[in-house]
Protein backbone atom coordinates (compact mmCIF):
# COMPACT_ATOMS: atom_id res chain seq x y z
CA UNK A 1 0.00 0.00 0.00
CA UNK A 2 1.40 3.20 -0.89
CA UNK A 3 1.38 6.26 1.85
CA UNK A 4 2.04 9.78 0.83
CA UNK A 5 4.36 11.71 3.28
CA UNK A 6 4.34 14.97 1.82
CA UNK A 7 3.83 17.98 3.39
CA UNK A 8 0.86 20.40 3.22
CA UNK A 9 3.03 23.26 1.58
CA UNK A 10 4.37 20.59 -1.44
CA UNK A 11 3.95 21.74 -4.90
CA UNK A 12 2.15 18.68 -6.18
CA UNK A 13 4.55 18.45 -8.62
CA UNK A 14 6.72 17.66 -5.45
CA UNK A 15 4.49 15.52 -3.87
CA UNK A 16 3.63 13.13 -6.99
CA UNK A 17 7.85 12.69 -7.26
CA UNK A 18 7.48 11.49 -3.32
CA UNK A 19 5.00 8.99 -4.40
CA UNK A 20 6.90 7.94 -7.31
CA UNK A 21 9.53 7.45 -4.87
CA UNK A 22 8.27 5.38 -2.86
CA UNK A 23 6.61 3.07 -5.04
CA UNK A 24 9.73 2.22 -6.82
CA UNK A 25 11.18 1.81 -3.57
CA UNK A 26 7.93 -0.87 -3.06
CA UNK A 27 8.80 -2.57 -6.52
CA UNK A 28 12.63 -3.00 -5.65
CA UNK A 29 11.87 -4.76 -2.26
CA UNK A 30 9.55 -7.01 -4.19
CA UNK A 31 12.58 -7.72 -6.67
CA UNK A 32 14.12 -11.43 -6.36
CA UNK A 33 16.89 -10.76 -8.75
CA UNK A 34 19.76 -12.95 -9.41
CA UNK A 35 18.48 -15.27 -5.99
CA UNK A 36 14.78 -15.68 -8.03
CA UNK A 37 16.96 -16.46 -11.11
CA UNK A 38 19.31 -19.23 -9.41
CA UNK A 39 16.12 -20.73 -7.09
CA UNK A 40 15.61 -24.06 -8.32
CA UNK A 41 13.90 -25.22 -4.73
CA UNK A 42 10.03 -24.38 -5.74
CA UNK A 43 10.03 -24.65 -9.48
CA UNK A 44 11.20 -28.41 -10.13
CA UNK A 45 12.84 -29.99 -13.18
CA UNK A 46 12.20 -27.23 -15.60
CA UNK A 47 14.07 -24.98 -13.69
CA UNK A 48 17.03 -27.04 -13.44
CA UNK A 49 16.50 -27.41 -16.77
CA UNK A 50 16.44 -23.40 -18.09
CA UNK A 51 19.51 -22.94 -14.97
CA UNK A 52 21.84 -25.69 -16.67
CA UNK A 53 21.28 -24.49 -20.33
CA UNK A 54 22.52 -20.82 -19.06
CA UNK A 55 25.32 -22.10 -17.50
CA UNK A 56 26.20 -25.04 -19.53
CA UNK A 57 26.26 -22.46 -22.21
CA UNK A 58 28.73 -19.67 -19.99
CA UNK A 59 30.62 -22.52 -19.84
CA UNK A 60 30.99 -23.56 -23.19
CA UNK A 61 31.57 -19.76 -24.54
CA UNK A 62 34.77 -19.82 -22.07
CA UNK A 63 35.91 -22.80 -23.66
CA UNK A 64 35.05 -21.33 -27.08
CA UNK A 65 37.12 -18.34 -26.75
CA UNK A 66 40.25 -20.44 -24.49
CA UNK A 67 39.62 -23.02 -27.29
CA UNK A 68 40.30 -20.03 -30.27
CA UNK A 69 43.07 -18.69 -28.12
CA UNK A 70 44.83 -22.26 -27.97
CA UNK A 71 44.57 -22.99 -31.46
CA UNK A 72 46.42 -19.67 -32.60
CA UNK A 73 49.43 -21.15 -31.14
CA UNK A 74 50.31 -22.87 -34.53
CA UNK A 75 50.78 -19.91 -35.73
CA UNK A 76 54.21 -19.47 -33.21
CA UNK A 77 55.49 -23.07 -34.88
CA UNK A 78 55.61 -26.42 -33.01
CA UNK A 79 57.28 -25.72 -29.95
CA UNK A 80 54.38 -23.06 -29.07
CA UNK A 81 51.33 -25.80 -30.35
CA UNK A 82 53.48 -28.69 -27.61
CA UNK A 83 53.48 -26.26 -25.11
CA UNK A 84 50.24 -25.23 -25.30
CA UNK A 85 48.46 -29.00 -25.84
CA UNK A 86 50.86 -29.87 -22.21
CA UNK A 87 47.69 -28.08 -20.17
CA UNK A 88 45.53 -30.41 -22.08
CA UNK A 89 47.93 -33.59 -21.02
CA UNK A 90 47.22 -33.21 -17.29
CA UNK A 91 44.66 -35.05 -14.79
CA UNK A 92 43.26 -31.47 -14.35
CA UNK A 93 42.90 -30.92 -18.16
CA UNK A 94 41.02 -34.12 -18.73
CA UNK A 95 38.40 -33.77 -15.80
CA UNK A 96 38.29 -29.87 -17.73
CA UNK A 97 37.80 -31.75 -21.27
CA UNK A 98 35.52 -34.33 -20.20
CA UNK A 99 33.19 -31.45 -18.38
CA UNK A 100 33.35 -29.78 -21.94
CA UNK A 101 31.99 -32.67 -23.17
CA UNK A 102 29.10 -33.40 -20.95
CA UNK A 103 28.24 -29.73 -21.22
CA UNK A 104 28.30 -29.60 -24.60
CA UNK A 105 26.31 -32.70 -25.05
CA UNK A 106 23.38 -31.72 -22.57
CA UNK A 107 23.55 -28.40 -24.34
CA UNK A 108 22.75 -29.86 -27.72
CA UNK A 109 20.13 -31.95 -26.19
CA UNK A 110 17.97 -30.06 -24.02
CA UNK A 111 18.41 -26.76 -26.58
CA UNK A 112 16.82 -29.47 -29.30
CA UNK A 113 13.75 -29.78 -27.01
CA UNK A 114 13.47 -25.78 -26.69
CA UNK A 115 13.46 -25.92 -29.65
CA UNK A 116 10.88 -27.89 -30.16
CA UNK A 117 8.96 -26.77 -27.20
CA UNK A 118 9.08 -22.80 -28.35
CA UNK A 119 7.30 -23.84 -31.25
CA UNK A 120 4.89 -25.48 -29.67
CA UNK A 121 5.38 -29.18 -30.00
CA UNK A 122 4.92 -31.23 -27.11
CA UNK A 123 3.04 -29.01 -25.00
CA UNK A 124 -0.02 -30.69 -24.92
CA UNK A 125 -3.62 -29.39 -25.04
CA UNK A 126 -5.06 -26.77 -22.92
CA UNK A 127 -7.55 -28.18 -20.47
CA UNK A 128 -9.62 -27.32 -17.42
CA UNK A 129 -7.74 -26.76 -14.56
CA UNK A 130 -8.37 -28.79 -11.62
CA UNK A 131 -6.35 -29.76 -8.68
CA UNK A 132 -3.58 -30.08 -8.13
CA UNK A 133 -3.34 -27.65 -10.86
CA UNK A 134 -0.58 -29.48 -13.22
CA UNK A 135 0.29 -27.67 -15.91
CA UNK A 136 -0.21 -29.94 -19.13
CA UNK A 137 3.18 -28.09 -20.49
CA UNK A 138 5.06 -29.47 -17.81
CA UNK A 139 4.31 -33.40 -19.21
CA UNK A 140 6.27 -35.99 -19.31
CA UNK A 141 7.08 -35.63 -22.93
CA UNK A 142 9.07 -32.40 -21.45
CA UNK A 143 10.65 -34.54 -18.73
CA UNK A 144 11.88 -37.49 -20.30
CA UNK A 145 13.34 -35.04 -23.21
CA UNK A 146 15.42 -33.57 -20.29
CA UNK A 147 16.04 -36.42 -18.39
CA UNK A 148 17.67 -37.63 -22.09
CA UNK A 149 19.73 -35.07 -21.99
CA UNK A 150 21.27 -35.69 -18.66
CA UNK A 151 21.81 -39.70 -19.58
CA UNK A 152 23.56 -38.34 -23.07
CA UNK A 153 25.62 -35.98 -21.47
CA UNK A 154 26.46 -38.98 -18.78
CA UNK A 155 27.26 -41.53 -21.44
CA UNK A 156 29.21 -38.98 -23.66
CA UNK A 157 31.22 -38.09 -21.00
CA UNK A 158 31.95 -41.74 -19.89
CA UNK A 159 32.98 -41.76 -23.24
CA UNK A 160 35.63 -38.83 -23.13
CA UNK A 161 37.32 -40.19 -20.34
CA UNK A 162 37.99 -43.75 -22.07
CA UNK A 163 39.65 -41.93 -24.41
CA UNK A 164 41.49 -39.10 -22.56
CA UNK A 165 42.28 -41.43 -19.78
CA UNK A 166 43.39 -44.55 -22.13
CA UNK A 167 45.78 -42.56 -23.28
CA UNK A 168 44.20 -41.76 -26.90
CA UNK A 169 44.62 -44.82 -28.10
CA UNK B 1 -10.36 0.70 -31.65
CA UNK B 2 -9.82 4.40 -30.23
CA UNK B 3 -7.03 6.67 -31.14
CA UNK B 4 -5.02 5.54 -27.22
CA UNK B 5 -5.67 1.97 -28.04
CA UNK B 6 -3.99 2.43 -31.45
CA UNK B 7 -1.06 4.08 -29.98
CA UNK B 8 -0.54 1.42 -27.27
CA UNK B 9 -0.50 -1.39 -29.58
CA UNK B 10 2.36 1.13 -31.54
CA UNK B 11 4.32 1.08 -28.39
CA UNK B 12 3.29 -2.34 -27.60
CA UNK B 13 5.15 -3.43 -30.78
CA UNK B 14 8.12 -1.46 -30.83
CA UNK B 15 8.96 -2.99 -27.16
CA UNK B 16 8.96 -6.31 -29.22
CA UNK B 17 11.92 -4.91 -31.38
CA UNK B 18 15.96 -4.58 -30.85
CA UNK B 19 17.36 -0.97 -30.61
CA UNK B 20 21.31 -1.40 -31.21
CA UNK B 21 22.79 1.80 -30.77
CA UNK B 22 20.38 4.24 -30.98
CA UNK B 23 16.22 4.69 -31.56
CA UNK B 24 16.53 3.10 -35.28
CA UNK B 25 15.24 -0.44 -35.21
CA UNK B 26 17.33 -2.93 -36.69
CA UNK B 27 16.27 -6.47 -36.20
CA UNK B 28 13.19 -8.13 -34.26
CA UNK B 29 13.59 -10.04 -31.60
CA UNK B 30 11.92 -12.61 -32.89
CA UNK B 31 14.17 -12.54 -36.01
CA UNK B 32 17.48 -12.89 -33.46
CA UNK B 33 15.78 -15.84 -31.82
CA UNK B 34 14.98 -17.74 -35.15
CA UNK B 35 18.83 -17.14 -35.63
CA UNK B 36 19.71 -18.11 -32.92
CA UNK B 37 18.52 -21.57 -33.63
CA UNK B 38 19.77 -21.86 -36.97
CA UNK B 39 23.13 -20.75 -35.59
CA UNK B 40 22.50 -23.96 -33.02
CA UNK B 41 21.57 -26.29 -35.78
CA UNK B 42 24.03 -25.08 -38.60
CA UNK B 43 26.73 -25.81 -35.72
CA UNK B 44 25.79 -29.34 -34.39
CA UNK B 45 26.44 -30.50 -37.95
CA UNK B 46 29.21 -28.76 -38.33
CA UNK B 47 31.12 -29.36 -34.89
CA UNK B 48 30.42 -33.11 -35.52
CA UNK B 49 32.18 -33.48 -38.12
CA UNK B 50 35.06 -31.43 -36.30
CA UNK B 51 35.03 -34.14 -33.97
CA UNK B 52 34.75 -36.72 -36.04
CA UNK B 53 38.11 -35.48 -37.97
CA UNK B 54 39.79 -35.85 -34.25
CA UNK B 55 38.24 -39.63 -34.00
CA UNK B 56 39.10 -41.20 -37.19
CA UNK B 57 42.70 -41.77 -35.86
CA UNK B 58 44.34 -42.25 -32.75
CA UNK B 59 43.39 -39.26 -30.74
CA UNK B 60 46.82 -38.22 -29.45
CA UNK B 61 47.93 -38.89 -33.44
CA UNK B 62 45.14 -36.54 -34.81
CA UNK B 63 46.48 -33.45 -32.47
CA UNK B 64 50.45 -34.02 -33.41
CA UNK B 65 51.42 -30.44 -35.39
CA UNK B 66 51.65 -31.55 -38.49
CA UNK B 67 48.31 -33.32 -39.01
CA UNK B 68 46.88 -30.79 -37.93
CA UNK B 69 48.69 -28.06 -39.72
CA UNK B 70 47.80 -30.39 -42.74
CA UNK B 71 44.35 -30.38 -41.77
CA UNK B 72 44.67 -26.29 -42.02
CA UNK B 73 46.39 -26.50 -45.43
CA UNK B 74 42.95 -28.52 -46.53
CA UNK B 75 40.88 -25.67 -48.02
CA UNK B 76 37.38 -27.40 -47.42
CA UNK B 77 38.58 -28.38 -43.78
CA UNK B 78 39.65 -24.86 -43.77
CA UNK B 79 36.31 -23.40 -44.83
CA UNK B 80 34.87 -25.67 -42.06
CA UNK B 81 36.55 -24.46 -39.25
CA UNK B 82 35.17 -20.65 -40.39
CA UNK B 83 31.62 -21.84 -40.53
CA UNK B 84 32.01 -22.99 -36.87
CA UNK B 85 34.16 -20.03 -35.76
CA UNK B 86 31.39 -17.80 -37.13
CA UNK B 87 27.71 -20.16 -36.18
CA UNK B 88 29.27 -20.65 -32.55
CA UNK B 89 30.62 -16.98 -31.86
CA UNK B 90 27.46 -16.05 -32.98
CA UNK B 91 25.16 -17.67 -31.73
CA UNK B 92 27.79 -18.02 -28.03
CA UNK B 93 27.34 -14.23 -27.75
CA UNK B 94 23.71 -13.69 -28.71
CA UNK B 95 23.22 -16.40 -26.16
CA UNK B 96 25.17 -14.13 -23.34
CA UNK B 97 23.13 -11.48 -24.64
CA UNK B 98 19.78 -12.88 -23.61
CA UNK B 99 21.04 -14.27 -19.98
CA UNK B 100 22.37 -10.35 -19.78
CA UNK B 101 19.00 -8.81 -20.92
CA UNK B 102 17.18 -11.51 -18.07
CA UNK B 103 19.33 -10.12 -15.45
CA UNK B 104 18.07 -6.12 -15.91
CA UNK B 105 16.05 -4.08 -18.22
CA UNK B 106 17.31 -0.23 -18.78
CA UNK B 107 17.82 1.38 -22.23
CA UNK B 108 21.89 1.93 -21.12
CA UNK B 109 22.34 -2.05 -20.08
CA UNK B 110 20.66 -2.96 -23.50
CA UNK B 111 22.96 -0.44 -25.45
CA UNK B 112 25.92 -1.36 -23.66
CA UNK B 113 25.20 -5.41 -23.56
CA UNK B 114 24.43 -5.20 -27.43
CA UNK B 115 27.68 -2.85 -27.79
CA UNK B 116 29.69 -5.59 -25.69
CA UNK B 117 28.36 -8.71 -27.43
CA UNK B 118 29.23 -7.30 -30.89
CA UNK B 119 32.33 -6.16 -30.40
CA UNK B 120 33.65 -9.51 -28.06
CA UNK B 121 31.88 -11.47 -31.22
CA UNK B 122 33.52 -9.47 -34.42
CA UNK B 123 36.87 -9.81 -32.43
CA UNK B 124 36.59 -13.52 -31.81
CA UNK B 125 36.00 -13.84 -35.20
CA UNK B 126 39.12 -11.59 -36.55
CA UNK B 127 41.00 -13.37 -34.35
CA UNK B 128 40.25 -17.09 -35.34
CA UNK B 129 40.30 -16.24 -39.09
CA UNK B 130 43.52 -14.91 -38.88
CA UNK B 131 44.81 -18.35 -36.92
CA UNK B 132 42.63 -20.25 -39.90
CA UNK B 133 44.35 -17.93 -43.04
CA UNK B 134 47.85 -18.13 -41.49
CA UNK B 135 47.59 -21.48 -40.93
CA UNK B 136 46.45 -22.11 -44.55
CA UNK B 137 49.57 -20.99 -45.56
CA UNK B 138 48.30 -17.24 -46.91
CA UNK B 139 50.22 -14.31 -45.67
CA UNK B 140 48.33 -11.83 -44.33
CA UNK B 141 51.28 -9.26 -45.69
Amino acid sequence: MLLWRGSIDMTSATSAKRIDDNKNKSDRANREGLRGWLNPIIYGWERVSYWFQRLTGIFLLVYFIGHVYETSSLVSGPDAWAAMLEMTQTIGGHIFLILVIGASTFHTINGIRLIFTHSGQGLGTPGRPDYPYDPTSVNNKQRSGLWIAFILAAVAMLYGANVLFSGGE
Amino acid sequence: MTSDNTGNNRNKNKNTTTKWFSNVTLIRESQIMKIHYITAVGALFVVAIHIMMRLIMPFNMSLEFENVILNYKNVFYALLLESILILIAIHGFNGLRVILLEIRQTQIWERGVNILVIVAMIGIIAYGTRTIIIANGFSLG
